[in-house]
């Protein structure tokens, strides 16, 4: 069974409380460091008591934007920047894609979409794996240092 | 791999830098820390070493330990189960018999001083403690042996944090908390009836995290979850604040999600995490599901009067904290846990940060 949608229930909202437009001023005090001084920062929902019709108000005053992605690891991640430039909708989800923690992210880009640099560096070694595989004896294979 | 690290742990099991940092965040998020600590969280995780646990079950129904087999996040909180070696639980262990007691001795002696020592349910001290034995050995004599060289106590459950159902009026079997009777180990207590499996596996991730027992209010229970009370971070707070009550639970205001509060809720004078964490995977919780709250993390809740009472005409033992809590409670206003939180963000913020590269160097 997954969430509340598995059982007949009828869902009556009474408004939200109020606590969206808290985190809407927090957004814009994020958003000005960032467009002032640089800086990233981000919201963590899961422990802020909002109601359904909170989460509607953030999602409207926020809108969609033009990103989506999606990250495969420990279950999905799923990420889109909204409406307003820089600020990124961030939801882990587990392997039953269950909500294990939401963010707001004010960010250039979400740190979880970066890649590692230690991965980078290991995709290098693996790529010149690959290469060595199809051409034993060309000098790039086998040889990796190559000094850009 | 008893000295694998969790960043071992979690690399054999082929989890990448991402799903590292998506682990870290998601712990954070659960010890209620800014999030801007996740990168600290995880230099600590990628060093710590797993430590041994060990969990006695006494006087106590199994809820516990059900709660917490059924811990919502499978990836997230296996992973810290998978953090620590749990060398008994007598409930999930294969060994029985002769075999899991000597589990038992043989971990307490490779790991005496070290091992992190779990227990749930309370001890009966009537007529030598009869009432409840393992092995023959009485609940009594297996906790002072196992404290002995346990470097910290989790208390699960309200029964071994405060004495819990077995300790209710008129207490046919003597029961007693941990803590009355170890009195020279930290003690941690993690109550509810069942406690929250996001507490439980938060307070294990802050002992792996900071090698240290959590910051614990005066009844014992770690700060970050237990801090606020259930009517700080309840959605309804709204509806109290303007007066609105339901009278019954299936009038207009029952239907409009108004305050519980007359209906016998007890959340201004309970401390928990349901009101945020919620249960069965973040779903509902009592209150959302339309019935107050028990008080279940709270000492001595049986024996509090009727579930259905008011706080406001306490019957017997309900005493001055509670009027406090709710002069408190209605004086605050709907943002305190948005203000709150942002105090502490501010307090923690100032840590140093660390990168998911610079663990591995
Ligand atoms: S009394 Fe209960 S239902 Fe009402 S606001 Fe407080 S915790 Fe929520
Ligand atoms: S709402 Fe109250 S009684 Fe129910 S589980 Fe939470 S603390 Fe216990």
């Amino acid at each position: 069974m997954n969430g509340l949608n598995g059982i007949g229930v009828k869902v009556v909202h009474v408004g939200g409380n109020g606590n969206a437009h808290a985190v809407l001023r927090e957004i814009e005090a994020r958003l000005q460091l960032l467009v002032e001084k640089g800086e990233e920062g981000s919201i963590d929902l899961s422990g802020l008591p909002l109601m359904p019709e909170d989460y509607d108000l953030l999602e409207e005053t926020l809108g969609e934007g033009e990103v989506v992605a999606e990250v495969h690891s420990l279950g999905p991640t799923r990420i889109h920047e909204t409406g307003i430039p820089g600020v990124w909708w961030v939801t882990h989800y587990n392997s039953d894609d269950e909500v294990l923690a939401e963010f707001i992210e004010v960010a250039w880009c979400p740190e979880i979409l970066l890649t590692p640099e230690d991965d980078v560096k290991d995709g290098l070694e693996a790529l010149r794996a690959r290469l060595f595989e199809l051409n034993p004896k060309s000098p790039l294979g086998g040889a990796p240092s190559l000094d850009l | 791999m008893r000295d694998e690290t969790l960043l071992d742990t979690l690399k054999r099991r082929g989890i990448s830098r991402r799903g590292f940092l998506k682990f870290c965040a998601t712990t954070a998020s659960m010890l209620a820390l800014p999030p801007a600590m996740a990168a600290e969280v995880a230099a600590a995780l990628g060093k710590v070493r797993r430590p041994a646990v060990i969990w006695l079950s006494f006087q106590e129904c199994t809820g516990c330990t059900e709660s917490l087999t059924r811990a919502h996040s499978p990836s997230i909180e296996s992973l810290i189960f998978d953090a620590i070696s749990l060398d008994y639980h007598h409930t999930l262990q294969a060994a029985s018999g002769h075999a899991a007691e000597e589990a038992r001795e043989h971990s307490m002696k490779q790991d005496w001083g070290n091992y992190l020592l779990l227990v749930d349910g309370s001890i009966p001290l009537k007529d030598d403690g009869v009432y409840s034995t393992i092995a023959g050995i009485s609940n009594l004599q297996m906790l002072k042996d196992a404290a002995a060289g346990a470097a910290a106590i989790v208390s699960v459950g309200t029964c071994a944090a405060y004495g819990g159902l077995p300790h209710a009026n008129p207490n046919p079997t003597g029961a007693v908390s941990v803590s009355e009777i170890i009195k020279d180990k930290p003690i941690i207590n993690v109550p509810g009836c069942p406690p929250i499996p996001a507490v439980l596996t938060g307070v294990l991730a802050h002992y792996l995290t900071f090698g240290a027992i959590p910051d614990l209010d005066d009844l014992g229970r770690p700060k970050a979850f237990f801090g606020e009370s259930i009517h700080d971070r309840c959605y309804r707070r709204p509806f109290y604040d303007q007066g609105k009550f339901a009278k019954t639970f299936d009038d207009e205001g029952a239907r409009n999600g108004w305050c519980l509060f007359e209906l016998g809720c007890k959340g201004p004078t309970t401390h928990n995490a349901c009101a945020t964490t919620k249960w069965n995977g973040g779903t509902s919780w009592p209150v959302q599901s339309g019935h107050g709250c028990l008080g279940c993390s709270e000492p001595d809740f049986w024996d509090g009067g009727s579930f259905y009472k008011a706080l406001s005409t306490p019957i017997s033992p309900v005493t001055g904290a509670a009027a406090a809590a709710v002069a408190i409670g209605a004086a605050a206003g709907v943002a305190i846990g948005l203000a709150n939180r942002q105090t502490k963000a501010a307090a923690k913020a100032a840590h140093q940060k660390a990168t998911i590269a610079d663990l591995e160097k």
